[in-house]
């Protein structure tokens, strides 16, 4: 196992990132492994040692404070914007364009009887969720039936298991856990979440080696966008992708 | 199925009860023959890991012997090895966690050999040394078997230190429990369903070995007369 | 000799006495009395904050020069009052455990021996929980015996047994003693246990000797008032001293003149006390011939008449004595023959050697003596 990169990516790309080690393998025949987890664990684990090479976070917050303990490798990147979506079990609003304004009013009508959320304190996509909810004006409403999960995986773990009407959650996970299956899964757009940006960055550890600077480049190949964006996660401008080598 | 994981989670009870039993043995008989005040506050202490929120433990283990500690900064210096998301960190952290099950059920057996038998023993000529291995051992065997089949039934099971201490890393510290965890993780309930009873299997096959032994192996064996 | 010094603080203890060498020798004493922790200390089981213990020119143990042999090391043999046999080893195996010098296939030979010589060479491959009370006590015996030892301590070796078991097996501790000519120091709280089996005799009370001496001659002697209670003296008085000459010391009891055979010679500070075993007060027919060869002669009136199998206790109060009870034993015949009842008067004789005088004091005497030895 020694020599092949050790790589520490949040859960919610999973899917994504799966898809294209795969990709890398076939045509690179080189291989990484890959370790999942909340991206607060996962800095947790590197500030006390990790020996992962490459860190791909769900936000910009971990990677900015791992940067600050002097224990990143080069200037992050963001590989992606993540997306968050809204899930309402089956028939609870019907057919809506705006989700979030369905929403409020099930709250105001007592049908909502509980609505899952990362922990907006830390988890990224908790934070997209709050803001969204504020900028509809639930957000009081909602909280007496808030179920927070610990991270947005957890979030979607309870989606997919517990007694929830309503779920806010990443996108990639949501359709990794087929939440479309049991209900409706609907995009919310940028513009609902307007306070809060889902950069979703990644950089290089001190032990990155060769073969992970070569890895870390072909993530922000055109190969590796395209399966993100089918994963639903948007990439961000070309422009920013001539910048780099 | 995670055979990597399987494999690996072996190894670690291997290696666990390999560490782990001389040292419930030693300390174990140390405690049951102790006449120290301070007993009580050992036996506290070794009993915390079962008190304690595996992830607490871990968080101790994680501050305490983390690249960053010293501790961790002077056995990388001096071992080469890293006591966190590592095999060894996690061989570690097993005996720790474990110390509760392989030290009380050794204590209580030795404290179960009388001190008449000690002075018969001393009295026929046998040294301290000759006395642990020819009368101690052999009656406290039960007790030592018992903190095995413990040992080794919750090492494979473990989970809450083992993610602390030893992330998630597959063909290092990604033991079953862990694979579990992460297939769970990645929405792949058919698969984290097929390790979970694969586990259950092996976990209850391992007890019931041990405690079938301790059925026919007992310090008095009845003989049908 | 056997020297034994000891001194601890708490559990107090404080003795010091020697025994003989090839003899049996008891220690006797209520529970609690700290006989148990002799026999420890003695065989290095237990240390003690002084102590010097030697056997013969063989020291086995010296706070002074800072040594204790532990008991691994000394040449003895042990068996514990629930006989303490390694439960996982059969009979044999418990014996061959005490022979780890010897080499494999002699300690086998060897162990069977022990067993043949106290009697279950049968049982040798019968585990502890298959042998009854007094199989056990053989095993242990045989186990204690196996190492040849010079010293034999046995911690109530009869206690857990039955009444009969009890009987035989004492005759063969007695038995094994005499063809072994081996020292044999056991502890005892019975009495009547002690007087059959042992040659001397160390009386412990509150971790102190009481009294110590050959077997025989404690058993009628108790020098103590204390010693005579703990040896079961049924009669104890008081009396003034009066006088001194050549036939003993004269007391006055009541309104009673008594003879002892010894005795102060001067006037003692205080009261004497005074004792006479039951078996020694003899009941005399009104026309004995030979009155003085009994003692001193006595009227009495019978209070109690208590009939006990074999033998009955008659409680008679001698007329203007001072009024304490004296008891007596006699043969169910001779208590018929003399047609007793309560109420009867008898005439009772008191031998002036069969009255002992007693120290008043307790423990004191034996500490001064225990001091003076140093």
């Amino acid at each position: 196992m020694a020599g092949v990169p050790l790589i520490a990516a949040a859960a919610s790309i999973r899917p994504a990132l799966e898809e294209i080690s795969t990709r890398y393998n076939e045509v690179t025949g080189e291989s990484v492994r890959l370790v999942f987890g909340s991206s607060g664990t996962l800095a947790n684990q590197i500030a006390n040692g990790a020996p992962y090479v490459l860190f791909l976070s769900a936000n910009t917050a971990y990677v900015r404070w791992l940067a600050g303990l002097g224990l990143t490798q080069g200037p992050p990147v963001t590989y992606a914007e993540g997306v968050l979506a809204l899930y309402s079990r089956s028939g609870l609003f019907g057919e809506t364009e705006n989700p979030l304004m369905a929403l409020d009013s099930a709250l105001q009508h007592g049908v909502v009887k509980r609505l899952v959320i990362a922990n907006p304190e830390y988890a990224p996509y908790g934070t997209a969720a709050r803001a969204a909810l504020e900028h509809a004006g639930s957000w009081t409403r909602a909280r007496p039936f808030l179920l927070l999960g610990a991270n947005a995986g957890q979030a979607v773990q309870y989606a997919l298991q517990g007694d929830v009407d309503v779920a806010l959650v990443p996108l990639p996970l949501a359709r990794l856990a087929k939440l479309q299956e049991t209900g409706q899964l609907q995009v919310l757009p940028k513009e609902t979440f307007p306070s809060v940006e889902l950069h979703q960055q990644m950089v290089l550890l001190p032990g990155a080696d060769q073969k992970t600077h070569e890895f870390f480049a072909y993530l922000q190949s055109i190969d590796s966008q395209e399966i993100f964006m089918r994963h639903g996660l948007l990439v961000p401008s070309p422009v920013n992708l001539t910048l780099q080598p | 199925m995670d055979w990597n994981a399987f494999h690996l989670s072996l190894q670690l009870a291997a290696w666990t009860l390999v560490l782990l039993l001389p040292i419930g043995i030693v300390t174990g008989r140390w405690l049951a023959k102790t006449q120290t005040r301070a007993r009580p506050w050992l036996q506290a202490f070794f009993a915390l890991p079962l008190v304690l929120p595996p992830t607490v433990v871990g968080y101790y283990l994680l501050v305490f012997t983390g690249t960053r500690s010293p501790i961790g900064e002077f056995i990388m210096s001096w071992f080469g090895v890293s006591l966190v998301f590592s095999f060894p960190g996690l061989v570690v952290a097993s005996i720790l966690v474990n110390l509760p099950f392989a030290i009380l059920p050794v204590q209580r057996a030795f404290e179960a050999v009388s001190n008449e038998l000690h002075d018969a023993a001393a009295c026929c000529g046998m040294t301290p040394w000759q006395t642990f291995t020819r009368i101690e051992m052999p009656l406290a065997w039960p007790g030592v078997l018992s903190a095995a089949v413990l040992t080794l039934g919750h090492t494979l099971g473990e989970f809450g230190v083992v993610l602390m201490v030893g992330g998630n890393i597959p063909g290092e510290t990604r033991t079953l429990s862990i694979a579990i965890f992460d297939r769970v993780q990645a929405f792949d309930p058919l698969a984290a369903g097929r390790m979970a009873g694969f586990l259950l299997l092996i976990s209850l096959v391992t007890v019931a070995l041990g405690y079938g032994v301790l059925e026919r192996r007992g310090p008095q064996r009845q003989k049908s007369t | 000799m056997l020297s034994i010094f000891l001194e601890h603080d708490s559990p107090s203890l404080g003795v010091d006495f020697q025994l003989p060498i090839g003899t049996l020798s008891a220690i006797v004493g209520p529970s609690g009395s700290g006989k148990t922790s002799v026999l420890r200390a003695v065989a290095g089981l237990l240390s003690t904050e002084h102590s010097r213990v030697s056997f013969d020119k063989d020291i086995w143990a010296d706070t002074g020069a800072r040594y204790f042999r532990p008991a691994y090391q000394r040449p003895l043999g042990f068996v514990s009052q629930t006989f303490g046999l390694f439960p996982h080893l059969t009979a044999v195996e418990n014996v061959e455990a005490a022979l780890t010098h010897l080499r494999r296939r002699e300690r086998n030979r060897e162990a069977q021996n022990c067993l043949d010589i106290v009697g279950i060479g049968g049982l040798a491959d019968r585990r502890p929980n298959e042998l009854s009370g007094g199989q056990s006590q053989r095993v242990a015996m045989a186990r204690a015996l196996a190492r040849k030892p010079r010293l034999l301590l046995l911690d109530e070796p009869f206690s857990a047994l039955d009444h009969s078991t009890r009987k035989r097996l004492r005759v063969e501790l007695k038995r094994l003693q005499d063809a072994l000519a081996m020292t044999v120091l056991f502890v005892t709280h019975d009495l009547d246990e002690a007087a059959e089996l042992s040659e001397t005799l160390v009386l412990l009370r509150r971790g102190k000797v009481i009294q110590q001496g050959p077997t025989r001659e404690l058993l009628r002697r108790p020098s103590t008032v204390e010693a005579a209670r703990l040896m079961n003296f049924a009669n104890l008085a008081k009396a003034e001293w009066v006088g001194f000459d050549a036939s003993g010391i004269t007391l006055r009891w009541g309104d009673v003149l008594l003879t002892a055979a010894e005795g102060p010679k001067s006037q003692p500070d205080d009261t004497i006390h005074w004792t006479i075993r039951t078996s020694d007060v003899f009941l005399v027919k009104d026309n004995h011939p030979n009155e003085s060869s009994l003692g001193t002669i006595l009227p009495a009136k019978v209070v109690e008449v208590i009939e006990m199998g074999s033998s009955a206790l008659v409680s008679v109060i001698v007329n203007n004595s001072g009024g304490e009870v004296l008891r007596l034993q006699l043969r169910p015949g001779a208590l018929h023959r003399h047609h007793l009842s309560k109420g009867s008067s008898v005439k009772i004789a008191l031998h002036a050697q069969a009255i002992v005088l007693l120290d008043p004091s307790d423990a004191s005497l034996s500490a001064n003596q225990a001091k003076s030895k140093q």
